[in-house]
């Protein structure tokens, strides 16, 4: 017995030992061994060349948000090392507390070359002085990035004149949802799809009546529509922390003086029983259920989802369709939609790193013109085709591209709207619902006043809390459960949260702009 | 302390020199992981900036506690903390007890396997899972129990809604997840029991309710005290992880706990110093109630963990 | 008076074994629940059609799960840490309980409080990540069983444990010449099973369950544990919108069906499932049988 113990301790021992002496810094996959080759494709060479940037390429670290693959084993890892001659290791931030990791990771000077950030992330380094100003290497080996990613998006990234990280946006102005409802119940019971308020309200309501079913469902994690609220004069979208021009200055949505009669509405609905009301507990997969088993008449839509959607609903209900609901209009017959342009990810690259010129090199030679769209959309005639100025994917050879945006640290702001558009359209329901739902939404966008702004201070701290705090309340209004009376002083706590600090400085941004 | 007893000491120690060889790994583990990361504490006290470093972030004092302490909401969160602990604790350390007595009696071996094993699998499911199970078994559209409840002539319950009903939604869905799990340590010790007890009684007469009353409880009694006093360490977690999944802003007012209230107000920022200083709050009320809670079982019940 | 109580008996073990079979029940639907839903076509599942049975059965979701090389790196890497770390603590935690079994043992009450002081306080996050980098176990696999390898909770059950052990046992062993240390291996450790067997299920379970150590000192994909995988899967489904100013598209098409979903969960947790029925066999009544006699 004794023995048996201490051979078994013996053994752990070795292995953890043997586990160990792998060292920190990451286990790397690789499969090829590729010796640093000559920079292949990238014909465009820095201006000016000096020896910082010739001999061998070093091993680039590159920290990403989280995903769901293997990023260095996947075809776009490899792709990319044959076009550029650069080898990257790529770490991934956990789904969950990524902030916290970031924060654990950057004090303790870990040695990353790119990170892809999120604004809020960015902020927090940028003001920590964990990030390295670009403005230089930029001009010196960042030609492409000039060139592709245009200034007001630059300026997202720049804080007092200094840029402190590669902006990438530029997927371009798209509705993202919309309100469906079921076109053959309509049709039985003769109504015609409401196009504003109040005809909305009168389908809901004969919806019920006639029918039995929940007219209206959705997710208490949405509790601002922005179907709805856009009828208000409110443009928000699904992320509930719009920015709104009124009165020449910029406002949180949380101000907008029509909130109140938005909640007053929503309450109505809900007490008439229009709304689901497990509506505050609902989540959206519950409010897809719903939807697709008939127990709902209307609901919101992501574009994203529609396929999803369209294929449990027939399978259901073989004769059942839906419609999507034209923005609906407002008082004066006018209907708007909100969006934000905003910059998606910021690349940074952290002060400590050693192989600062080579990463912006990097950067900037994936965004040469043929080689980014072939990290994009792969080759014409072997992944996609071009006709009628538009970009349709050749399946299967497609699908070995659905991760390559995980790689890009940067995009040609001119042509990549068109690129992902060809990834919609792998799915000719996807396709053709969010080709709808664009023409829909044609000439009827808002623009967050905010979206290219940089990091403003007071606005990182407070916001995601106060839309929280926003959410949960706006939730109890609708339900019922806290009387609108009380609406003035919610507001009044949300201002002195943070509201009133994020408005002045919004402002004070907003301001130089004109 | 006399010359003497030093001596003394000294011929303790080295009579049991291997006892306290065999310590000195797991003594040195503590030391290690434990211990030399303890200085943490202090985060509590300061205003702290991951990348300042811990010496070069200011001092503050008891500021962060004001805060929490003086919050408007604190009042109602510390409340429901120690209400739903309560509950949890009066209602479901029990359960486990009563189940594993009740399962010692079954003596079909591959029924009691077969139990055991389908019993205990809720605990692995995650919260989240467990959340959407429920809030479908209770949902007022469709779910099984409101159809059972108007079947039988009443009104359905919004059971995630009702700030009456939810806590002992939060209760029962704890309950159903952990007690097959919970159950597990307390059959262990009674397989201990010297079986010899029961036949002794057996030929005495004694009844089923008799042997259980006299032999099995007793058998549980050192596990069910540490048990019980370890469970007071920690009565300020009322289930944050379950109750952030499950609960929503309508029953706040009942299912809003320290944890939960802490993590809404820090969205979006890492206030290190605020949730330390939080949790040194739980940890010296646990800690104090341990204490207090080892010495009555020594005094009252002459046995405890020290 | 016998016939009486055979009546209430019999009762009471009929009322008995409903009851269990009652606990079964409200207990395994979830799980065929989520088997079900995993061999589902992902219309019917994300249309509540699916229930205790599959329906449009298909087998894919678990082709799809077992071939992602990232699902069968975390699997290794859990079992790995799984079975080292289990063993390891196992050695460890009786090494120190024995010691603090013993109410002699000078000090004994020191020590104990130094364990139980750990399980209220700690340092914290950041100075524990400090100290795995600076013993440079971070993005190492190890990370993943070392710091976890005591837990006061085991210690205290298995000392617990020790201190039941009648004296006698230990003193006919130390009569016959034996240091502590043998008699620790040879005498209490075999009559121990039942703790054993169940303190090596609870580390097993938690080495298993942990995603929050990998979460934090993990770094490498290559890396992950199995139950950090999982619950990125899952979490990705529902927080498209929920994290950014602005929605990453090619993120929101990337969404993991549920059915998918489904299958990782019951593919992760199966294995773990197995080890309670293996350890049952040692649970068993009467370890303490003649080994003493007067």
């Amino acid at each position: 017995m004794k023995k048996t113990i201490t051979l078994l301790m013996l053994i752990a021992v070795m292995i953890v030992s043997a586990c160990s002496s792998s060292g920190d810094g990451g286990k790397n996959t690789n499969k090829e061994t590729a010796s640093p080759t000559s920079t292949g494709n990238a014909t465009n060479a820095p201006q000016g060349e000096d020896d910082v940037l010739s001999g061998t390429k070093p091993q680039l670290r590159q920290l990403q948000p989280f995903d769901r693959f293997d990023p260095n084993t996947y075809f776009t890892a490899g792709f990319l090392e044959e076009k550029t001659g650069y080898k990257t290791t790529y770490d991934m931030l956990p789904e969950e507390l990524p902030n916290e990791k970031l924060n654990l990771l950057m004090s303790n000077r870990e040695k990353y070359d790119i990170m892809r950030l999120t604004k809020e992330q960015f902020f927090t380094l940028a003001e920590a002085g964990a990030l390295e100003p670009l403005n230089d290497l930029i001009d010196k080996y960042g030609s492409n990035l000039k060139a592709g990613i245009e200034d007001t998006t630059w300026s997202a990234a720049t804080i007092d004149e200094k840029i402190y990280a590669i902006p990438q946006g530029g997927t371009g102005i798209y509705a993202s949802s919309s309100l469906v409802i079921r076109k053959d119940w309509l049709e039985e019971l003769q109504l015609e799809v409401p196009t504003n308020r109040d005809e909305l309200y009168t389908v809901l309501k004969a919806i019920k009546d006639k029918k039995g079913v929940i007219p209206f469902t959705g997710t208490g994690q949405v509790s601002v529509i922005p179907e709805i609220a856009s009828t208000f004069g409110i443009a928000n979208t699904l992320t509930n922390s719009a920015w709104l021009e009124v009165d020449g200055g910029v406002i949180h949505q949380a101000e907008h003086p029509r909130m109140k009669e938005y909640l007053s509405f929503m309450n109505k609905l809900y007490k008439e029983g229009l709304l689901d009301s497990e509506w505050p507990i609902n989540t959206s997969s519950v409010a897809i259920e719903r939807f697709t088993s008939g127990q709902s008449a209307m609901m919101s839509l992501a574009w994203w989802s529609a396929p999803s959607v369209v294929n449990a609903l027939k399978k259901n209900f073989p004769d059942a369709d839906f419609v999507t609901l034209p923005f609906l209009k407002d008082e004066q017959g006018v209907s708007t939609i909100g969006v934000n342009t905003g910059i998606t990810y910021f690349m940074a690259i952290p002060k400590w790193s050693e192989n600062k010129e080579h990463a912006m090199n990097y950067m900037n030679l994936k965004l040469e013109k043929d080689l980014f769209k072939e990290i994009v959309i792969g080759q014409e005639g072997v992944h996609h085709k071009f006709e009628d100025g538009k970009y349709f994917p050749i399946l299967p050879a497609f699908d070995d591209l659905n991760n390559a945006s995980f790689y890009l640290t940067g995009v040609d702001e001119s042509v990549y709207s068109t690129y992902w558009q060809a990834r919609v359209r792998k799915d000719p329901i996807l396709f053709n619902y969010f080709e709808e739902l664009q023409q829909l939404a044609d000439g009827l966008f808002v623009i967050d006043r905010l979206s290219n702004a940089p990091p403003i201070a007071s606005i990182s701290e407070h916001s995601q809390k106060l839309t929280k705090f926003s959410n949960d309340t706006y939730l109890q209004f609708i339900a019922g459960t806290a009387s609108l009376d009380t609406f003035d002083s919610y507001l009044a706590k949300w201002k002195a949260d943070g509201g009133d600090a994020m408005n002045k400085d919004a402002n004070a941004w907003f301001s130089t702009q004109k | 302390m006399t010359p003497s007893y030093f001596k003394r000491l000294r011929l303790d120690v080295v009579r049991e020199w291997d006892l306290y060889l065999m310590l000195i790994p797991g003594i040195l583990f503590l030391l290690l992981f434990k211990y030399t990361p303890m200085y943490g504490i202090v985060i509590a006290f300061k205003d702290f900036n991951i990348y300042d470093g811990l010496a070069a972030s200011p001092w503050v004092g008891m500021e962060h506690f004001e805060k929490l302490f003086l919050s408007e909401d604190f009042a109602r969160v510390f409340k429901n903390t120690l209400i739903i602990s309560i509950y949890k604790i009066f209602f479901l350390f029990p359960l486990p007890i009563l189940l594993a007595v009740l399962m010692n009696e079954i003596k079909n071996m591959v029924f009691k396997r077969g139990i055991q094993t389908i019993v205990y699998l809720p605990h692995f499911l995650s919260w989240v899972i467990v959340s959407g199970l429920f809030l479908q078994l209770l949902s007022t559209n469709g779910g099984l129990i409101n159809k059972m409840i108007v079947g039988l002539g009443g009104e359905s319950i919004a059971f995630f809604m009702n700030t009456e009903v939810f806590r002992s939604v939060l209760i029962s869905s704890a309950g159903w997840k952990e007690v097959g799990w919970g159950m597990i340590i307390y059959l262990a010790s009674i397989a201990t029991i010297d079986p010899q007890l029961y036949e002794a009684a057996k030929i005495d007469g004694a009844s089923r309710f008799r042997q259980i009353w006299h032999i099995t409880l007793p058998g549980l009694v050192p596990i069910i005290i540490l048990m019980f006093i370890l469970r007071l360490g920690n009565i300020l977690e009322a289930g944050t992880e379950q109750i952030l999944v499950m609960y929503n802003s309508i029953v706040y007012e009942v299912a809003d706990v320290i944890g939960t209230y802490v993590y809404r107000i820090g969205l979006g920022q890492q206030d290190y110093s605020f949730s330390t200083a939080v949790g040194l709050f739980d940890s010296v009320i646990g800690f104090i109630l341990i204490i207090t809670g080892n010495y009555l079982s020594r005094k009252f019940l002459k046995r405890g963990i020290w | 008076m016998r016939q009486r109580t055979s009546i209430l008996d019999k009762v009471f073990v009929a009322s008995n074994y409903t009851f269990f079979i009652f606990m079964g029940v409200i207990t395994i639907f979830p799980f065929l629940n989520l088997i079900a839903k995993s061999l589902s076509s992902e219309a019917a599942v994300i249309s509540g059609q699916v229930n205790l049975l599959p329906v449009d059965l298909q087998f894919g979701t678990y082709a799809y799960v077992i071939s992602d090389k990232l699902f069968q790196s975390a699997f290794i890497n859990s079992v790995i840490v799984t079975v080292v770390g289990t063993l390891l603590s196992l050695i460890m935690t009786s090494l120190s309980a024995y010691p603090l079994s013993k109410p002699k043992l000078r000090g004994r009450k020191i020590f104990i409080l130094m364990f139980v002081f750990t399980m209220l306080f700690s340092g914290g996050l950041i100075p524990t990540y400090l100290l795995i980098r600076e013993l440079g176990l971070v993005n190492t696999l190890p990370v993943l069983f070392l710091p976890g390898m005591i837990s006061v909770f085991n210690m205290l059950v298995i000392k617990s444990y020790f201190e039941n052990i009648p004296e006698a046992l230990e003193e006919s062993a130390k009569i016959d010449g034996a240091s502590n240390i043998r008699t620790l291996f040879q005498v209490v450790l075999p009559l121990s099973m039942p703790v054993l067997a169940t303190i090596s299920l609870f580390y097993a379970v938690a080495f298993w369950n942990d995603f929050f150590t990998a979460m934090i000192y993990i770094n490498s994909p290559d890396l992950k544990p199995l139950q950090l995988y999982l619950k990125e899967l899952l979490a990705s489904a529902n927080n498209i919108f929920l994290k950014l100013d602005t929605i990453d598209i090619n993120m929101a098409m990337n969404v993991s069906p549920q059915a998918i979903q489904s299958a990782s969960i019951i593919v992760a947790t199966i294995p773990i499932l197995l080890v309670y029925p293996f350890l049952q066999k040692y649970f068993v009544k009467g370890v303490m049988l003649g080994s003493v006699k007067g």
